[in-house]
């Protein structure tokens, strides 16, 4: 039998190493919304988390509509409103992203291999997956220079701690603070928006080291 | 005796899928298509003719098509189609088939070299470029499967007890390599993104290019050897898809040349959705499938063994 959480895991990786590798931003939003669908499917697949009550439904719901539609939507309408298409010069290249990628994923599975956490039964791949995507959302943060590749390791980031609180936790208790981290999420998103469409009107151009140029 | 026959079919049925992938492109394109047995007609046309050579080549021009095909049929017999035994096997064959690709490879290219056209010399430096990064993929996978079901040989891949399948016990590594392998299979095989096929400016070709003072019957050679490396690697991906255990081998055959339509198909889709890469994104395309190998090698270091 297919083990569909085995796979859906395997897909987040997948999505992770893309977006390392990807010089399009509607790309880039593409393939964050399907990350973002994946990880909010999650849960489901996990035993003992399940669809309980109707406050779960309500909230798995939810869950992926903000993640998996809404955020995306933003994001796609931000990157349409201020014309710009791909992520020029970053920090660092494209090939040297995608092999930090490598990198993340072997120090990923060393941690959780030394950690000897006392995971229920199958939870240790949603741990490496959880660190890789937390390490890569740093990293895109890190290595980008456009506001929204930034918010987009954000959202990365975020995504890698759902999955952590998914690994770890064996209730539902956690998801109210996940569901504050989200609405933070959402308006950061937003915030990004009129940042992004401010430093476009001062500069032609949305690259957040033009920022140091402002004086009083 | 159902290994004889499904090599027989193998070898009878591989102009015929390319000719799906050309379909499909006409109906994005909302044309009728050419007919199916395209390929067919054209080698039939090849054939007939005669070949022309320049005069300053020399025989090693002669013997790339030669080689090339045979380099292209020499490793469908290791295959083991539809999970019936292969021909050969041994330990390490599946070494021993990349290597014979590599070969082929080499002879295209030495042949092509020796045209002395300036346009060969600069598909062959981009061919042995990409096809050297793709082996990178290739070996990762091997490692993953040697480490998956401890051999090395392709019929024990994919034989009894060894499920190396999407159902299998590790089928979300499984995901991470048929992956992997599509992507070599668009860079091996020369199609869009890599390269474009039907592309007619020299200058943006990459395997074309090195076949275009071959004629006739070395052409012919040629593409029905291009056709038999396709469906080797359309087979192998789909070797990985569903173990192929109905009751009758006959069954289980027929149902193998179906299922190969579907790689031939996504082929033709991608080729009409998406443009193909300038050549200094192709080395990044190839190098995530390495990296899309080599997670799955990491991850079974971890938990999924």
């Amino acid at each position: 039998m297919i083990n569909f959480l085995e796979v859906i895991l395997v897909l987040i990786l997948l999505t992770v190493l893309l977006s390392l590798g990807s010089t399009r931003l509607v790309a880039l939003v593409r393939i964050m919304a399907l990350q973002g669908v994946l990880v909010s499917l999650t849960p489901l697949l996990l035993k003992g988390h399940g669809l309980a009550s109707l406050g779960a439904v309500a909230f798995y719901v939810a869950m992926l509509a903000i993640k998996g539609v809404l955020i995306p939507a933003m994001l796609i309408r931000a990157v349409k409103s201020v014309s710009i298409q791909r992520e020029i010069e970053p920090f660092v290249g494209y090939h040297a992203s995608i092999l930090m990628g490598l990198i993340f994923l072997l120090s990923a599975v060393f941690m959780t291999n030394s950690l000897h956490l006392s995971l229920p039964e199958g939870r240790a791949l949603i741990l490496i997956c959880a660190v890789t995507t937390m390490a890569t959302g740093l990293f895109l943060m890190l290595a980008r220079k456009k506001a929204i590749t930034q918010v987009i390791g954000y959202l990365m980031l975020e995504n890698g701690i759902y999955l952590i609180g998914n690994a770890l936790s064996q209730h539902h208790s956690l998801y109210i603070v996940e569901f504050g981290v989200l609405l933070d999420l959402l308006v950061a998103v937003m915030v990004m928006g009129i940042i992004l469409t401010n430093i476009n009107h001062a500069f032609d151009d949305v690259d957040t080291t033009l920022l140091g140029q402002l004086k009083d | 005796m159902a290994s004889f026959l499904s090599l027989l079919l193998a070898l009878a049925a591989a102009p015929l899928y390319p000719g799906i992938i050309l379909k499909v492109k006409a109906f994005f394109a909302g044309k009728k298509g050419p007919p199916l047995l395209i390929k067919y007609y054209t080698l039939w046309k090849l054939l007939q003719k005669g070949s022309v050579y320049s005069t300053s080549t020399t025989f090693v021009f002669k013997l790339g098509p030669v080689v090339s095909f045979a380099a292209a049929v020499l490793p469908l017999l290791f295959f083991p189609f539809a999970g019936n035994a292969s021909l050969f096997s041994f330990h390490g064959d599946v070494v021993l088939m990349l290597y014979v690709m590599g070969m082929g490879r080499f002879f295209t290219v030495v042949a092509a070299l020796d045209t002395a056209s300036p346009f060969e010399g600069m598909g062959c430096a981009r061919e042995v470029f990409f096809s050297t990064l793709a082996e990178l993929t290739l070996f990762a996978i091997l490692i993953l499967f040697y480490r998956l079901s401890g051999s090395l040989s392709m019929s024990s891949f994919f034989s009894e007890g060894n499920t190396l399948t999407l159902a299998g016990a590790s089928g979300a590594l499984i995901v991470l390599v048929i992956v992997a392998l599509f992507m070599v299979l668009l860079t091996e095989n020369s199609r869009v993104p890599v390269d474009d096929p039907a592309t007619h400016l020299e200058l943006t070709m990459i395997h074309e290019v090195m076949i275009l003072d071959h004629s006739g019957p070395d052409l012919a050679l040629i593409e029905l050897g291009a056709f038999y490396k396709l469906f080797f690697y359309a087979a192998f991906i789909i070797q990985l898809l569903c173990p192929f255990s109905l009751p009758l081998s006959l069954l289980n055959i027929i149902f193998f040349f179906i299922l190969l339509a579907l790689v031939y198909t996504a082929v033709g889709v991608i080729e009409s959705i998406m443009a193909r890469f300038k050549m200094n994104l192709v080395p990044k395309f190839i190098l995530t499938s390495f990296v899309l190998g080599f997670f799955a090698v990491i991850l079974t270091m971890g938990v999924l063994q």
